[in-house]
């Protein structure tokens, strides 16, 4: 007797994700500087200021959380702020005359597939 | 083909105040124009606004400003516009705002809806006038810009709407 065809489905999601994830650690060229998560999310406000103006300022920008010790943070941005989001903090120079940069270690429209990262993976 | 293609808004400058309209500039709305774009949209709204940026056509009778922009980034000029609260002149300050009548993509499609719609202001004038001088100049401008559009040659009407607003005034 010939096996029952097996029935499936396929799910197939064409709406991209709203939001996207990043990964960023802020990196000061002198150490010993400390900003604390109120004053993270402030530059960070006045950096989309700087190139994008008021419209830029009023994203809906959110940061998921903050280590203070490393200056690294996840952020969450609306999918069509992303390129805007990103853009501004690649072109933030200083913050309070002192230079820093912003370095972008991930980003991606899933906010699990931030708690791995194979670039970090350590094979024996 | 290749060409740069532009926007012009045709706006109207709304304001209780009359001398404020009279105070109105090419080169000090420009820059008010640009201190406001850069004020919503940043560095990057100041440099893609202002390539193609101009003021056409200004009238200072009726307040109406033709604002040229290219295509790509006049939604970005047209944001800004409702920013616009004040004009400053000496000193003074007019609280006022920019109703934006028309987007066209030529000088003349922007001039033909404006000939329109001085004509129908001409008759909504004549509707709500109270003093039998004015109605008469009205009711000359009137008949003038019918005349002018039967006789084929469709001038300007401005000089109709300033007529009338000098009147009213």
């Amino acid at each position: 007797m010939p096996a029952p065809a097996t029935k499936y489905e396929r799910i197939v999601y064409k709406n991209p994700s709203e939001h996207h994830y990043m990964k960023v650690c802020l990196e000061f060229q002198d150490h010993g500087v400390g900003l604390n998560a109120a004053q993270f999310k402030q530059l960070l406000i006045s950096a989309l200021k700087d190139l994008f103006g008021e419209v830029g300022a009023a994203l809906p920008l959110d940061v998921l959380s903050y280590e203070e010790k490393t200056l690294s943070a996840i952020l969450r941005i609306c999918s069509s702020g992303l390129v805007k989001l990103w853009s501004s903090l690649t072109l933030l120079g200083s913050y309070k005359g002192k230079k820093c940069a912003f370095r972008v270690i991930q980003v991606s429209p899933f906010l699990l597939a931030l708690s791995g990262n194979s670039r970090e993976l350590v094979l024996d | 083909m290749v060409r740069f293609k532009h926007r012009y808004l045709l706006c109207e400058l709304v304001s209780d105040d009359p001398r404020c309209r009279l105070s109105l500039e090419d080169r000090v709305l420009g820059v008010l124009f640009r201190d406001t774009i850069a004020r919503i949209h940043g560095t990057f709204g100041a440099a893609a606004c202002s390539i193609g940026f101009a003021v056409r056509y200004l009238n200072a009778y009726t307040g109406i400003v033709l604002l040229r922009c290219r295509k790509e980034f006049y939604q970005l000029v047209w944001s800004a516009l409702p920013f616009i609260t004040y004009l400053e002149n000496k000193g003074h300050r007019y609280p006022c705002f920019f109703n934006t009548l028309h987007v066209g993509g030529t000088i003349r499609t922007c001039q033909k809806f404006l000939i329109q719609y001085n004509r129908r202001q001409l008759l909504i004038l004549l509707h709500n006038c109270t003093d039998e001088g004015q109605r008469e100049a009205i009711q000359k401008s009137v008949t003038r810009s019918c005349l002018l559009e039967d006789s084929g040659e469709e001038e300007l009407s401005d000089n109709g709407g300033e007529e009338a607003a000098e009147a009213m005034e």
